[in-house]
């Protein structure tokens, strides 16, 4: 034993407040303290408030202890949840006085602890989903556990619950392997020690002095009691997962316990979880066994489905592991078990990093809300807490390169640890891709599921399995429900897609040509039956009571009672019997109706409601496209970036507004367009364009899926005071999706006009023009104008700007006008916007004394205007100085080559000669 | 077989290096007027501002591929960014680092001004052990500059200007394209407060890197952010400088030729691979080695380049002495 020691730099004991924290006794006993007080009281609490309305034990247990200090702290600081935990700490003081007995062999088994843990949480938890989270279930559970260990701690010596029993004591000693964190003790000193008081104070007996030689911690849960016996014991930062990097002593138990909590836990909830909430869930193999299975036997309470989804992922995690080492050991030609067991130790990142990301993202989304305000609840106060960010908000997505660091990591493990087998290069470089296969198949799963969840997209109906998630009353779990439908979507709904079962109760079916059609809901039947016309006949509902399809003209239905309606505000439920109906009634309100009044209360809901009165535009009005809706309330929107990659898949696609400024300036949208719209694509096809048939503000969208100009042209011709009005408008819009092998077809992308289209403004291309072309102010931009195809002499073109400045001029022989695009934005310096769009309209003007007849009405002139919009941004010169920049480099360039000149001068010394004088 | 061996060792490396170094000034630079293009995953300072560049400096598309938001960067789009890693890795496994002291545009620059200052009769300067010690530390930072600036634009925590934030600091991005008669780069960019600052310390790094380079060997590459990349694959490249310390008189004629003021390459006896983060495997050392094998370079463990008592003869032009001795 020493008293004092000179700690190296690395040790935590020496640093100030760290080193406080983690060695001083008195903090630590206290802190002990308080997480036992915490932790009955947690349970108490479970005991005395079983309600959901309890979320005091929720946030002690699972908000906190799992997964959150769990996962965060075992692969940085190590064991440290052990070192306070409160099983083991009156486990202490329960084994001093309790019988000492040597456990018998067969129960100093790790297997047991893990073995509880996967089977009997992680197992119980997919099977029978929901039984452990509610207050009373956890208060349940942990007395349980409490007393197991009470028992254990009195009969057995040394802290055999802590090794063999505890579900998480063999996943906190393996998964501490990762750790930056290192009990050891100093070698100088204990060379000389005899009396090894780390040892006595451990009270697992084990023999901290030895760690550093073992290069293993064996057991030890950092309880710190070593070091309170011995200066000599050091804690150090070492780098994470360096004990891997070595030859240890393996336990068998720790190997499989990565393998098993990878497969019980992050595979899983990918299989069950991930892709068990897509759209291709019942395509899958678990689904598929357990739909199976169904037929034969008849599961009570099981979810089938998540009990197949864990056998599967248990199955195909060890058969990955398994199959791929064992290849390995064939081609190093060594034992299958050394193997196995020697590299399987770099399995170890892959679940704890995963996990971490998966935890903290919860934590900011919703546990850090639910954590303080169960806590608050505890205490008997109220607070209400804003989660710490959304969900889908993009920083959270930076959680999810942990997936990478722990694949990266693992591999890296699976390096180090392959060098120190003895085999040779080639084979181990050509064994490596195989004893990394469960690696490999990790990274797969995870790649599969976001493929699934892209491809398929995600079903509605979020968390339904995830326990505590508000369910809709209409929801009904998997093995209640009938589904009449068969083929690849028969689970959702046949008009809108929504999962079925999600408002089972609502369901509604029908047979189309002897097919059977089932709906979420009497909604999106009637749309189908009354608004889409689509001829349905035998017309069934689910009874609410038995939940069983009946003849739905028959039914009784309960109209408007206080639950929620599908799809409607107004809820409409059935009931094949009355008296059910009136109970029913008597709890939630509501009327009984028969099915056809129920029908005509669902059809009025497509009844739109009264328009808006939307102004129609006069003859004299100049209409013109915008790419906002003016009527639209606004909103703030993602400025700047370019839309990369991300919908791949997906066709690019515009939506504009032909809008019209009355007398007053305001905007208005045309609420019917009755003028003809015609496209004309990058391939210079024209076709006809459509008025959207959502909103009353009408819009024309259009997709581009080539690079190039579309234009999109607006043309009315109506005739009012003996004149022609012939109105045309256009919008050009150049599409470029930035890749690398578009051309750039002169011929395609100069501007065109099109027959259909009597007058148009054509903006002529300059030389040079790219894919990247943009107007910006200081530009010239010419236009042509044409009529009926020939360029017009003497039409009026306007330019007016948002700003309200507007310029006109007659167009010359060739029927060219040209504008400078003024510099029309003068913001503070501060706010400038370099991408700020300024947006401008062209109209243009022409009439003509012509007399002539259209459609009975005859006229004296025709009136032609036409209107082009665009934008352009603010020159580089309004932000960028050629002079200051030149300025800058030239000033640091005299400057500097000054200033080393001057420190060359300084340092040259003329040589001067140094005499002594000896005398003195 | 020997023959040939003999001629290479006792080649005057700097004649070939000079040649080397102007085709792939021509190469990179001007590749746009050839219709060449490498691709854009070039291991060296071949810059993108330069509108006929032979191939695209690895940086600039790498800053725009992080930038992307990040649900979408680790989506599907993550794998053209690894396509472009590994472009850039098998373009660099190899050469190693000789693509810095040879093909490297920017590199091939500041050697002009270092022989201008030559001819000049100015002498150079050099920093002290403990100022290198400190500077060559900055190469990591601006490499995770090009890293996370971009990523910080991804998720939103700085402005779309700190995009390729390195490459607004970046000498190249100026003076590359005044080769082909662009001067767009040279101007200050005052439309945001971080744009100034970016393009601010642009010219002011442009101003410093030309008086740098002039006093100063190789000054950027001392803070070059592709060196540290370069060294942390270096491990795995085919080319390699090796030594062998056992034959090693330490008589520092390496580290007097050494523009990277590399001190290990005369005091390391110790290590075999003896290429540090600095070294732009000009293989000045090895034609400056005055012993036999000292110094080596070698290509997948075959030696292509050897130190020789020969070569340095022939290279120092003792004869001339040895004649007038007598």
């Amino acid at each position: 034993m020493v008293d004092f020691i000179k700690r190296d730099k690395d040790d935590i004991y020496a640093k100030p407040i760290i080193g406080f924290l983690f060695k001083n006794q008195k903090f630590l006993m206290a802190l002990k303290i308080v997480v036992l007080a915490l932790f009955i009281y947690a349970i108490y609490f479970g005991y005395a408030h079983t309600g959901k309305d309890n979320t005091f034990t929720w946030a002690v247990f699972w908000g906190i202890f799992w997964s959150l200090f769990m996962v965060i702290t075992l692969p940085t600081l190590g064991r440290v949840f052990c070192g306070i935990c409160p099983h083991g700490f009156m486990g202490k003081y329960i084994t001093k006085f309790g019988l000492k007995k040597t456990m018998p062999k067969w129960m100093q088994n790790p297997y047991i602890g893990l073995f509880l843990l996967v089977i009997g949480w992680w197992g119980i938890y997919y099977i029978f989903p929901g039984i452990y989270r509610t207050p009373l279930g956890t208060a349940i559970l942990f007395t349980v556990m409490t007393l197991l260990s009470f028992v254990i701690y009195f009969l057995y010596k040394d802290m055999s619950y802590c090794k063999y029993i505890c579900p998480i004591g063999t996943l906190t000693r393996a998964y501490s392997k990762l750790s930056f964190t290192w009990l050891g003790t100093y070698k100088s000193a204990c060379d000389d020690c005899k009396t090894f008081e780390c040892a006595t104070a451990c009270p697992y007996n084990l023999k901290p002095f030895t760690f550093d030689k073992r290069n293993s911690m064996t057991d030890c849960t950092l309880c710190m009691d070593c070091s309170a016996a011995c200066e000599a014991v050091s804690f150090k930062v070492k780098k994470p997962s360096f004990s891997m990097f070595s030859k240890f002593q393996i336990l068998k138990a720790e190997v499989w316990a990565f393998v098993l909590i990878l497969a019980s836990i992050p595979i899983t909830m990918a299989f069950h979880h991930g892709i068990g909430r897509s759209n291709a869930a019942g395509d899958m193999i678990w689904s598929k066994t357990a739909e199976f299975l169904k037929g034969y036997i008849s599961f009570g309470s099981v979810d089938p489905i998540g009990l197949f989804a864990f056998l599967y992922a248990m199955l195909f995690t060890v058969l990955a592991a398994v199959i791929g080492m064992f290849i390995a050991s064939h081609i190093l030609k060594k034992d299958f078990s050394k193997i196995f067991y020697d590299l399987g130790y770099s399995y170890a990142p892959l679940f704890i990093l995963g996990s971490i990301a998966h935890t903290l993202e919860t934590f900011f989304t919703r546990s850090y809300a639910r954590i303080v305000e169960g806590f608050a609840y505890g205490f008997g106060f109220t607070i209400d807490v804003a989660s710490l960010a959304n969900r889908g908000d993009s920083w959270l997505h930076i959680f999810g390169l942990l997936k990478w660091v722990a694949i990266t990591w693992a591999l890296i493990i699976l390096y180090k640890r392959m060098k120190l087998l003895d085999a040779e290069k080639m084979r181990k470089i050509i064994a490596y891709p195989f004893a990394a296969s469960l690696i490999i198949f990790f990274l797969s799963v995870n790649m599969y599921r976001g493929h699934i969840l892209d491809t398929y997209g995600r079903a509605s109906g979020g968390h339904g399995n995830h326990g505590g998630g508000a369910k809709m009353f209409q929801a009904v779990s998997n093995d209640k429900a009938t589904i009449l439908q068969s083929g690849r979507s028969k689970n959702s709904c046949t008009t809108c897609g929504m999962k079925l079962i999600n408002s089972y109760k609502a369901n509604h079916a029908a047979k189309q040509d002897g097919v059977t059609k089932q709906f979420c809901s009497i909604h999106c039947f009637s749309k189908e039956n009354g608004i889409k016309k689509t001829p349905l006949t035998d017309f069934q509902v689910v009874d609410l009571k038995s939940l069983k399809f009946i003849d739905a003209e028959k039914a009784y239905y309960v109209l408007g009672s206080k639950k929620r309606g599908v799809m409607s505000k107004t809820s409409k439920l059935a009931f094949a019997l009355e008296a059910d109906a009136l109970a029913f009634i008597t709890k939630n309100g509501g009327k009984i109706v028969n099915f056809d009044e129920a029908y005509k209360n669902a059809l009025k809901d497509f009844k739109r409601k009264p328009a808006q009165s939307f102004k129609k535009p006069t003859s004299e009005d100049v209409i013109y496209f915008s790419d906002t809706n003016p009527k639209a309330k606004k909103k703030k929107s993602y400025v700047g970036g370019h839309s990369h990659g991300g919908s791949r898949n997906k066709v690019a696609s515009k939506k504009i507004w032909p809008i019209f400024e009355d007398e007053f300036g305001k905007k208005n949208c045309i609420g019917d367009i009755s003028a003809e719209l015609y496209l004309l694509d990058a391939n210079l096809v024209v076709t006809k364009a459509k008025q959207s048939r959502e909103g009353a503000c009408k819009s024309v969208s259009f997709k581009m899926p080539d690079n190039g100009y579309y234009n999109l042209f607006y043309s009315d011709k109506e005739v009012q005071n003996n004149t022609l009005y012939l109105k045309t408008a256009k919008y050009e819009y150049r599409r470029f999706n930035h890749s690398n092998d578009a051309i750039y077809d002169e011929k395609k992308m100069s501007a065109h006009s099109i027959n259909e289209v009597p007058f148009d403004i054509l903006r002529l291309r300059e030389d040079g023009e790219t894919f990247y072309h943009r107007l910006y102010s200081g530009d010239k931009i010419r236009l042509k104008v044409l009529l009926d195809s020939k360029p017009v002499k003497g039409a009026s073109l306007t330019l007016s700007t948002k700003t309200g400045w507007s310029k006109s001029i007659k167009t010359d022989k060739d029927g060219v006008a040209a504008f400078v695009l003024l510099k029309d934005y003068f913001p503070e310096w501060n706010k400038f916007d370099r991408r700020h769009k300024n947006k401008f309209l062209l109209t243009a003007t022409y009439t003509k004394d012509i007399k002539g007849k259209y459609l009975d009405d005859e006229y004296e002139k025709e009136k032609y205007t036409a209107t082009y919009t665009s934008q352009y941004y603010p020159g580089t010169s309004e932000y960028s100085s050629y002079a200051y920049g030149l300025f800058a480099a030239t000033a640091t360039a005299i400057l500097s080559g000054f200033v080393i000149y001057w420190f060359r001068k300084r340092r040259e010394r003329p040589f001067k000669e140094v005499r002594f004088d000896e005398k003195n | 077989m020997k023959k040939i061996r003999d001629f290479i060792n006792r080649a005057d490396i700097r004649k070939f290096r000079f040649w080397l170094q102007l085709f792939f000034f021509i190469l990179f630079i001007y590749g746009g007027y050839f219709s060449i293009n490498l691709g854009n995953s070039i291991p060296v300072f071949s810059c993108g501002y330069d509108r006929e560049v032979g191939g695209m400096c690895y940086f600039l598309p790498l800053q725009h591929q992080l930038a992307r938001p990040l649900d979408v960067l680790f989506s599907a789009a993550s794998i053209s960014v690894l396509i472009g890693f590994i472009t850039f890795l098998v373009w660099f496994i190899v050469f190693n680092k000789a693509w810095c002291g040879y093909a490297c545009p920017l590199g091939t620059m500041q050697d002009w001004l270092t022989s201008l200052r030559k001819k000049m009769g100015i002498r150079y300067s050099t920093y002290t052990q403990p100022q290198f010690d400190k500077l060559k530390k900055i190469k990591y930072i601006m490499l995770a500059l090009v890293i996370l600036a971009p990523m910080a634009v991804g998720l939103g925590l700085l402005g779309g200007e700190w995009r390729t934030a390195f490459c607004e600091i970046c000498p190249g991005r100026m003076i590359t394209p005044l080769f082909v008669g662009d001067t767009s780069q040279w101007s200050l960019d005052f439309s945001t407060k971080s744009a100034m600052i970016l393009t601010t310390l642009g010219l002011v790094f442009t101003g410093l890197f030309v008086v740098g380079s002039f006093i100063k060997k190789r000054f950027f590459c001392f803070f070059c952010p592709m060196s540290a990349m370069h060294y942390i694959f270096s491990d795995a490249a085919l080319l390699k400088l090796k030594k062998d310390g056992d034959k090693c008189t330490k008589c520092g004629d390496c580290y007097t030729v050494c523009d990277m003021q590399i001190k290990d390459i005369a005091d390391d006896v110790q290590s075999t691979n003896i290429l540090r983060d600095d070294c732009i495997l000009c293989l000045k050392c090895v034609a400056a080695c005055p012993e036999d094998d000292v110094l080596h370079v070698e290509l997948v463990n075959y030696p292509i380049f050897k130190s020789t008592k020969g070569g340095f003869a022939k290279r120092m032009q003792m004869d001339r002495w040895e004649k007038k001795d007598e």
